[in-house]
């Protein structure tokens, strides 16, 4: 096996006097050198660029009166006019604070469940019932919101199947799926049907690279299966935890679009108003334009981006890796 | 262009550090149109007569006369019976290009190699128009995309109601369409007699002002889809159904009531409605364009919400909806109402008045069982009925600007083809399809449409919508065409003005999505989700988000329209 050697001569052999040279390599000599990584890179930096960069500069049409029929330089700058129509419209604060209640369930209400799952997973021994629990589990997510709702309309709606048990038995119509005031509930049954398995596998990925002689020896010194649990696997795949909460910290105000706008008729605009859905509405559907959607889009973005580089400093603090470091 | 705000040029300065676009500022940018108002999307009023590019009225002969003879565009006139076809075009022109159009389709697409498309292309002179459909339930919205995209083939078919998604459909259309106005403008009757025949009011819904301030810049921008009138829309109900309880066709608001609550049964599956709200304002009175009317009285442009009848109106829906009259899941607006009725679960439906001639005919084809029948004008509180009816253009067909001028007129050859009336060959043809494939000849002497023809040619639109033809009638079953008559001519008296006839109006966006929003919370009204009480708060919103704004426009619009 070859074996990397300096090129360099021993320090003993240059004289003491003489200053130590570092040769700078040329940008010629650096890509002749690195590159085949270049190239790899280059898909991602093409696609970056044309799908992320290069929208974001267009960001810019939040601050104009902006027209696709006019050429660009025309468009008139309005400052900050269409982010003043957006924070005076009486339905952007209640679009925002759904948003933000939606994405607080989420987070603490998915964010243990998938956890949960992950380590009900890692415990089952049986290879058969753990790929059957697996698929029942994760399948759910491969389903279209259009589909999860149809499902649970049909099951729990007004005149779905539960509800003509409970009315063939005498009672009263349930009334859930069109009900604004269990839509929240409702909402986190959809999550953690569609998505809880999908976030375990995560996880079980961060599990499975915890080293198993660790259990043993924990075993054999009488560790019970919870405080295996608490010393052993919890700390294993607590930077996974750290920096998938990072993430989706800052996609706090992404809380989705088809779920709430699926079921925006049935319930109501003003529970299930959520900022992507404020955009849909507003600027395409009642036809405010293009530059008021961007305006509510940059906003969210900010936002976001605020709340990931808290959430990283926190992570530091804390000792965690976090989503990257300055050094 | 409105005074720049004093804080403006810092903010701009700081955008453009934030932005590191210093160097296009330097250009010229945004900073020498500096303007701290939002001036687009600010709405249009546009005017349909008083033009004199309009193309040249001239007379197309009628080969056959109606049977029923009504006073057009709100009482069209019929055919109770099926006559010979004639040729209406006899100097075919010859066409080689091939054109894609966007068009709507409720339901699934057609088979794009059905016969039927080459049997048309063929009558028509051999040009191919291939039809782009668009899922007509989302297609007012998509079509905003695909327009300002230039992704919508060579044309588009846009219904005057889908405009709304446009934040300024006027900046639109004079900016992605073909001005046909240097070519269509005169006498046309010698290339196209046909186009040259249909209403010159058609023709004035096809206009738009490059600049809405100078009427000097007004073009035509569009082929005229059609130039209807009278009723399009009412509330069917079950006869038979009606019948079998021994129940009476209700002729009030309050009848209507008393027959809901005695037909429907919640716990038997069977309901009054599955949901009216759209049409039924005119039933309390509530008409005009986009809600707005003019008040004689207070001399002010007044909303229909600011009315004490809509709070009538919102109080009979909520009625419906707490004493169970209406299907439970109404409220997701998914239901299939049409397949309801036709299974005996609803009463009545909210619908295009065609789907009165489709039931019917589908009982008379044995396919369903009953009658439906649309109700009468109905007012509450003794009130006169009232029926809204506005003639005009209900869509209209776009060319793409990159055509060029051969290629339009090409096309204007296929609109000329379309455009011939019932009792042509082209008609028929366009209408009914291939005979023997998409339609036979009923024992009556009408066409009865094949299980092919009812899926390929009876949508709704396809090419029968590319064109207004030179009249419109009343055709297909007799009785159907006798029945539709006499209730046409039976509703002329409840006819209700539009004070906006002749003009087309596009409010502000801002107006616009205020509009939605408060049709959102009529819906939670409606539905339970909020009291009537919050009515006043509703208006009051509305009013001071847009609404206010849209009072103002809509009032010099109708100044500007029957004066001061």
């Amino acid at each position: 096996m070859a074996t990397l050697q300096s090129t360099a001569p021993p320090d003993t052999d240059r004289p003491a006097d003489r200053p130590i040279v570092r040769r700078k390599r040329t940008v010629l000599q650096r890509l002749r050198h690195d590159w085949p990584l270049l190239l790899l890179a280059l898909p991602v930096v093409a696609h970056l660029s044309v799908f992320h960069y290069w929208p974001t500069a267009w960001n810019i049409i939040a601050f104009m009166d902006y027209s696709p029929y006019r050429p660009f330089w025309e468009n008139p700058f309005v400052g900050f006019a269409w982010f003043e129509r957006l924070f005076a419209d009486p339905y952007f604060a209640p679009a925002l604070a759904n948003t933000l209640k939606f994405a607080a369930l989420n987070l603490l209400c998915m964010f243990p469940l998938s956890v949960a799952l992950a380590l009900a997973m890692n415990s089952i021994i049986s290879v058969k019932v753990r790929s059957t629990f697996q698929s029942i589990v994760y399948l759910p997510h491969f389903f279209s919101w259009v589909l999860v709702v149809t499902v649970f309309v049909q099951v729990l709606g007004a005149d779905g199947l539960v509800s003509n048990w409970i009315m063939a038995g005498g009672g009263e119509r349930l009334d859930f799926t069109s009900n604004p005031e269990t839509f929240t509930f409702l909402v986190w049954m959809q999550w953690a049907w569609k998505d809880a398995g999908w976030g375990m596998i995560i996880f079980l990925a961060a599990l499975s690279s915890i080293n198993p002689s660790l259990y043993e020896a924990a075993a054999s010194d009488g560790a019970n299966r919870w405080r295996r649990m608490w010393h052993i696997t919890l700390p294993g795949i607590r930077p996974v935890i750290i920096l998938l909460l990072i993430l989706q910290i800052g996609g706090i105000l992404s809380v989705g679009f088809e779920q709430y706008q699926l079921q925006r008729q049935a319930v109501g605009f003003q529970a299930t108003e959520v900022l992507d859905t404020y955009v849909y509405y507003q600027s395409i559907v009642g036809g405010q334009g293009e530059s008021f959607g961007t305006a509510a889009g940059l906003f969210k973005g900010v936002i976001g981006l605020i709340l990931i580089l808290v959430a990283n400093k926190i992570a530091h603090r804390l000792g965690e890796q976090g989503i990257y470091q300055k050094s | 262009m409105a005074t720049p705000s004093d804080r403006t040029p810092f903010k701009r300065r700081s955008l453009f550090k934030a932005a590191g676009l210093g160097a296009a500022g330097a250009a010229g940018l945004p900073v020498l149109a500096a303007c701290s108002d939002i001036e687009s999307s600010g709405g249009s009023t546009q005017a349909t007569t008083g033009y004199d590019f309009l193309p040249t009225h001239e007379e197309w002969p009628l080969p056959v006369e109606p049977d029923l003879v009504g006073e057009p565009p709100h009482h069209p006139s019929g055919f109770t019976s099926y006559p010979e076809p004639v040729q209406a075009i006899t100097d075919l022109p010859s066409g080689s290009g091939t054109y894609e159009l966007t068009v709507p389709c409720w339901g699934p697409a057609p088979a794009k190699d059905d016969p039927y498309f080459t049997a048309v292309y063929e009558a028509w002179g051999g040009t191919k128009l291939e039809l782009r459909q668009g899922d007509g339930m989302t297609y007012g919205d998509t079509a905003v995309q695909w327009v300002k995209a230039d992704e919508y083939g060579d044309g588009i078919q846009l219904f005057n109601y889908m405009t709304g998604s446009f934040s300024n459909f006027q900046e639109t259309v004079v900016n992605s369409f073909y001005d046909l106005t240097d070519i269509v403008q005169g006498d046309i009757s010698e290339r196209w007699p046909l186009l040259a025949a249909i209403p010159s009011e058609a023709w004035g819904y096809a206009v738009w002002q490059k600049d809405p301030d100078d009427p000097e810049t007004a073009g035509i921008y569009a082929i005229p889809m059609n130039y209807n009138g009278g009723q399009g829309n009412g509330i069917l109900a079950r006869v038979d159904l009606l019948e079998a309880e021994g129940l009476a066709m209700p002729t009030t608001v309050e009848e209507f009531l008393e027959v809901a609550r005695a037909w429907s049964d919640d716990a038997a599956g069977r309901w009054a409605t599955v949901g009216l709200d759209w049409f039924i304002g005119q039933w309390f009175g509530l008409g005009g364009t986009d809600g707005w009317n003019w008040d004689p009285d207070q001399k002010k442009m007044i909303n229909n919400i600011e009315r004490p009848e809509f709070t009538e109106l919102m109080e009979f829906r909520r009625t419906l909806w707490d004493e169970k009259l209406i299907h439970p899941d109404a409220p997701t607006g998914t239901l299939d109402a049409a397949a309801m009725q036709e299974a005996g679960q609803v009463m009545f439906t909210q619908d295009n008045l065609v789907r009165w001639n489709d039931y019917n005919l589908k009982v008379k084809r044995g396919e369903i069982e009953g009658r439906v029948a649309p109700l009468p004008p109905l007012a509450a509180k003794g009130r006169t009925p009232t029926v809204a009816m506005a003639a005009g253009s209900g869509g209209w067909t776009f060319l793409n600007k990159n055509l060029s001028r051969e290629q339009v007129e090409e096309i204007l050859d296929i609109a000329n083809w379309c455009a011939s009336p019932f009792g042509t060959k082209e008609y028929e043809l366009l209408n009914y399809g291939v005979e023997g494939e998409h339609f036979t000849i009923g024992a009556d002497g009408t066409p009865v449409f094949t299980t092919l023809g009812s899926e390929v040619v009876q949508g709704p639109v396809h090419y029968k919508a590319l064109a207004c033809q030179v009249q419109t009638f009343l055709t297909g079953d007799p009785d159907m065409v006798a029945e539709r008559f006499a209730y046409d001519a039976a509703i002329q008296d409840y006819r209700m003005e539009n004070p906006f006839e002749g003009v087309r109006i596009e409010p502000p966006a801002e107006a616009k999505a205020a509009g939605s929003t408060l049709w959102d919370q009529q819906q939670d009204i409606a539905y339970g989700r909020a009291e009537l009480s919050s009515i006043p708060d509703m208006v009051e919103t509305y009013l001071n988000n847009g609404g206010e704004a849209a009072r103002q426009y809509y009032t010099d619009a109708y100044k500007a329209l029957h004066g001061e």
